[in-house]
């Protein structure tokens, strides 16, 4: 991008007024999710509660519906006994392009940054709550009061994710600090792109069934950019414009329906 | 030295009547002191212009700027993308402008009204307590006696309840203390 | 006009007026005791809890994020629409009946927009970052987002705040030069420093009038766009129950109808306690009367447009919403709601009904309280029926939050309390315009220019 000085107000002028601001993302964050392959075994749930410092809100809590789970594992029911069938949608942040969460927050927690991510700010967070009124998938989680960790669970927090206080909204990040780290890697290494697989969010990493794929959208050879042109792929509540970069490929049944 | 002579009347007519006449008579400074607005007086004393559109007007101006410039400026100091949706957008933007388009034109009233009304009086001004209450007062302004004692005289015999001849004093004493 | 206030005579307003400042028995030091004693135990013990514990103290839970703060909230902001625009809009009508009340009523606005800002900063999960919503230079270079519905609120509710003290104040000051001349010790000092050395010549009141009436001018717009701001909080979210076009009509009929309910309240309380019989009569209580009257019937046209159209659309999310609404878990407070602001209002289509003062007293009460619960409807009834079935909850109020509620209501009253001895709660020169004396004044047919004849003293 040119220097401020080397850019006329004209120019900055339709940048300023271009929808999403950005021209170009350096990466397109993407992750397809194989409905045929979730198995609902909630390992890549168990695997986010570990990498991102989840707290451990206690069974009351749980129960009052206060629970912390970046990555949940949405169940639904369908039909009788013995026609009963049950489906698992693995749910996170969506990381929309038209995140409904982002216009809202009152003191810009959450923005689109140039990895085409919907980034929390914890430090900035005031506990309006609005962002999770207004998102559609409910994958923000507030945290309610200040969390602790039993010994020895304690020993086992990631030391490249801080801790949240009481106050402030918490969402999947795609595992950014893997993505951070893997970004200054390939920069050390040469200064070039990250390349495919190189970066896994730990959800991804996790599944046992291979049902998550991640990557980089802009590379066409990724894996990703593959499983995206699935004639399964479909974006959840897609009808509301919300442009998300999660895609899922649905899952396949006998019979109809 | 007393610079005014107050004269209080009980019906507001002949408060403005008599102002009137003071007025033909050639007296430079009346002011009519009433509790209640009277609707007489501007064709008594002459109609008055109301500069306060004017600041209003201004005012409100001022803000519609003043309010897009903070909404957009502000975005532009540190850009943060959000909701696919450019950094300075219109419909957002509009209704900040609009906001601050009545809180500048609401305070430019204000203003407007303390500089016309001559407000707060920190110089001494004639005033009888008894206009607060239910008398209409007529007070007439001097430089030198013999002009105070002529508007005395016409006041009397305009029928005043009582004349009083002050020096301007500041509003904040009470009328039996000196 | 009734005969007790033909009787008045000037001086009696002024001694009214003086008499309620200055004169305090007992029991208004128990009221106010009681009330403070209330703010303090029920609004902000809790609220210091909640900031030592987090949000857990209150009852919400994911989904179910906002809860009876945010109804509070919008309740406290809809209940302030009453007074100033009321007081704005009757003064352009040239209304008379206005005169004896639009001082507390602009007071009622101006305290309950106070209470509203205390609910957001209970309602904010770090609210000492409170000051992060405001524009002001920083080290950190960071400025609010001016594209955020809830920064379009933080701009209205300021602009409104400013506009109804303003107003309110400008609209004293003559009131203030009054009593500052009849009160002696720290009142005369106060008085003398609020009412600006103000004297009542025709300039000033020349100044004045066109300075009142262009900010009631002003403030009209503001109000209306203040709760439709308000409102877009809601609106602008995609949750299906709560992304409708109809939202702004909504609240801001919803808000005078709520605020013109508090001031019949206030108008009894008024008249009751500080003996102005005289003032307040049975003729505003008739005149409100037939306001909240109108206002209902639009209120209840609205929700059956909203039930209506959320029915014919067929849509799921719209359907589910509006049947959640109407027989799943609040389904009680629901017909509460319609019973005490849809069909109890409806007495007042009886004049007699509509000049008793106990009866208007109890359905303004059951109306204010209909309206909370609507506020509380459309955010609990909304927030738990999103988009995914599995993400639907439920919600219960906890007990911190019911004694914020009940404690918000003390602190208004505290507030209210100590306006009307401090404030004169009646506006003097308003109501002496409207006097039989007032009547002797000349109109401008009648008086001629220059030298007048008038006649000698008989």
């Amino acid at each position: 991008m040119k220097r401020d000085d080397e850019r006329g107000m004209h120019e900055k002028w339709r940048e300023y007024r271009r929808p999403g601001y950005y021209e170009e993302l350096d990466y397109a964050w993407t992750m397809t999710i194989d409905l045929d392959r979730c198995t609902g075994c909630e390992a890549c749930v168990t695997a986010c509660k570990a990498e991102n410092n989840l707290p451990i809100v206690g069974e009351k809590a749980f129960a009052q519906g206060r629970e912390i789970q970046w990555m949940r594992i949405e169940r639904y029911w369908e039909g009788e006994y013995p026609n009963a069938r049950l489906r698992f949608i693995p749910m996170l942040c969506q990381h929309c392009e038209a995140a409904p969460c982002e216009t809202v927050c009152p003191v810009t927690a959450t923005y689109h940054n140039q990895d085409g991510l919907n980034a929390q700010i914890y430090n900035r967070c005031i506990g309006t709550r609005s962002c999770a009124v207004y998102c559609p998938y409910e994958v923000r989680y507030f945290n309610y009061n200040n969390h602790h960790w039993d010994p020895p669970l304690d020993q086992q927090l990631n030391p490249d994710v801080t801790v949240r206080e009481k106050g402030v909204m918490e969402k999947c990040t795609f595992c950014i600090q893997r993505i951070r780290q893997a970004k200054d890697l390939a920069k050390d290494d040469g200064r070039r792109r990250v390349r495919d697989g190189e970066v896994q969010p730990a959800c991804v990493q996790a599944c046992p069934a291979e049902a998550l794929v991640f990557g980089d959208r802009k590379d066409p050879a990724s894996r990703v950019s593959a499983s995206m042109n699935d004639p399964r792929a479909y974006r959840v509540l897609d009808e509301l414009n919300t442009r998300p970069s999660v895609i899922y490929l649905k899952k396949v049944t006998t019979d109809a329906g | 030295m007393a610079t005014s002579a107050i004269g209080l009347f009980v019906d507001p007519h002949r408060a403005l009547a008599t102002a009137g006449r003071l007025k033909a008579a050639g007296f430079a400074t009346i002011e009519v002191i009433s509790p209640i607005p009277l609707e007489g007086a501007d064709e008594v004393l002459g109609k008055k212009t109301s500069v306060i559109k004017r600041f209003t007007f201004f005012g409100a101006i001022l803000g519609g700027v003043a309010g897009f410039t903070l909404a957009a400026g502000t975005a532009v100091l540190y850009l943060h993308p959000t909701g696919g949706r450019p950094i300075i957008p219109f419909p957002p933007f509009l209704i900040i402008t609009y906001e601050m388009t009545i809180l500048f034109g609401i305070l430019a009233t204000v203003i407007g009204f303390l500089i016309s009304a001559r407000l707060p009086a920190i110089r001494e001004r004639a005033y009888v307590p008894e206009a607060a209450i239910d008398r209409f007062a007529v007070a007439v302004s001097c430089d030198d006696e013999e002009c105070l004692d002529r508007a005395a005289s016409l006041l009397r015999a305009a029928g005043a309840e009582e004349v009083r001849m002050a020096a301007s004093r500041p509003t904040w004493r009470l009328p039996n203390e000196a | 006009m009734p005969a007790e206030v033909a009787s008045l005579r000037y001086a009696d307003v002024n001694r009214d007026v003086v008499r309620s400042l200055v004169e305090t028995g007992p029991k208004y030091y128990i009221t106010l005791a009681c009330a403070l004693g209330l703010t303090l135990v029920c609004f902000l013990f809790p609220w210091f809890y909640q900031l030592n514990l987090g949000i857990a103290a209150a009852g919400m839970n994911h989904p179910q994020v906002w809860g009876t703060y945010e109804a509070s909230f919008i309740f406290w902001i809809g209940l302030s629409h009453s007074g100033t625009l009321l007081s704005c809009v009757l003064h352009i009508t040239h209304s008379s009946w206005r005169k004896a009340m639009y001082r507390s009523a602009e007071a009622m606005t101006l305290f309950s927009l106070m209470v509203a800002v205390t609910m957001v900063m209970v309602h904010l999960g770090r609210p000492w970052f409170i000051h992060w919503a405001f524009p002001y230079p920083n080290q950190m270079e960071l400025w609010p987002n001016f594209r955020s519905p809830l920064l379009f609120d933080v701009t209205a509710i300021a602009t409104y705040l400013t506009g109804s003290s303003v107003f309110i104040y400008m609209g004293s000051i003559p009131d203030f030069a009054a009593v500052r001349d009849r009160t002696t010790g720290w009142r005369h000092h106060l008085y003398t420093l609020l009412s600006l050395g103000w004297r009542g010549t025709d300039t000033e009141w020349h100044r004045l009038g066109w300075a009142y009436t262009l900010l009631a001018v002003l403030i009209i717009p503001l109000a209306v766009s203040v709760h439709s701001i308000v409102s877009w909080d809601w609106a602008s979210s995609i949750v299906p129950a709560l992304h409708q076009t109809i939202f702004a009509p909504y609240f801001v009929v919803g808000a005078i109808y709520s605020g013109t309910a508090g001031i019949v309240t206030v108008m009894f309380l008024l008249r009751k306690y500080m003996s102005f019989e005289r003032y307040i009569t049975e003729l505003h209580f008739d005149n409100l009367g037939k306001l909240l009257l109108a206002l209902s019937l639009i209120w209840t046209y609205i929700n059956v447009l909203e039930l209506f159209t959320g029915w014919y659309s067929g849509a799921s999310t719209e359907l589910e919403a509006l049947k959640y609404k109407l027989f799943g878990y609040y389904a009680p407070l629901y017909w509460e709601m319609i019973l005490c602001c849809a069909i109890a209002p409806l007495l007042l289509i009886s004049k007699r009904f509509r000049t008793s003062f106990v009866p208007m007293l109890v359905l303004s009460i059951a109306i204010n309280i209909g309206m909370y619960t609507e506020r509380f409807l459309i955010v609990g009834t909304s927030l738990s029926r999103k988009y995914l079935p599995d993400a639907w909850g439920l919600y219960v109020p906890s007990l911190v939050e019911l004694s914020i509620l009940v404690g918000s209501v003390a602190l208004f009253s505290t507030l209210f309390l100590l306006f009307v001895k401090i404030f004169p709660s009646v506006s003097i020169y308003e109501v002496k315009e409207t006097l039989p004396e007032a009547a002797e004044l000349p109109k401008p047919a009648t008086a001629e220019r220059g030298g007048v004849q008038w006649q000698p003293v008989q």
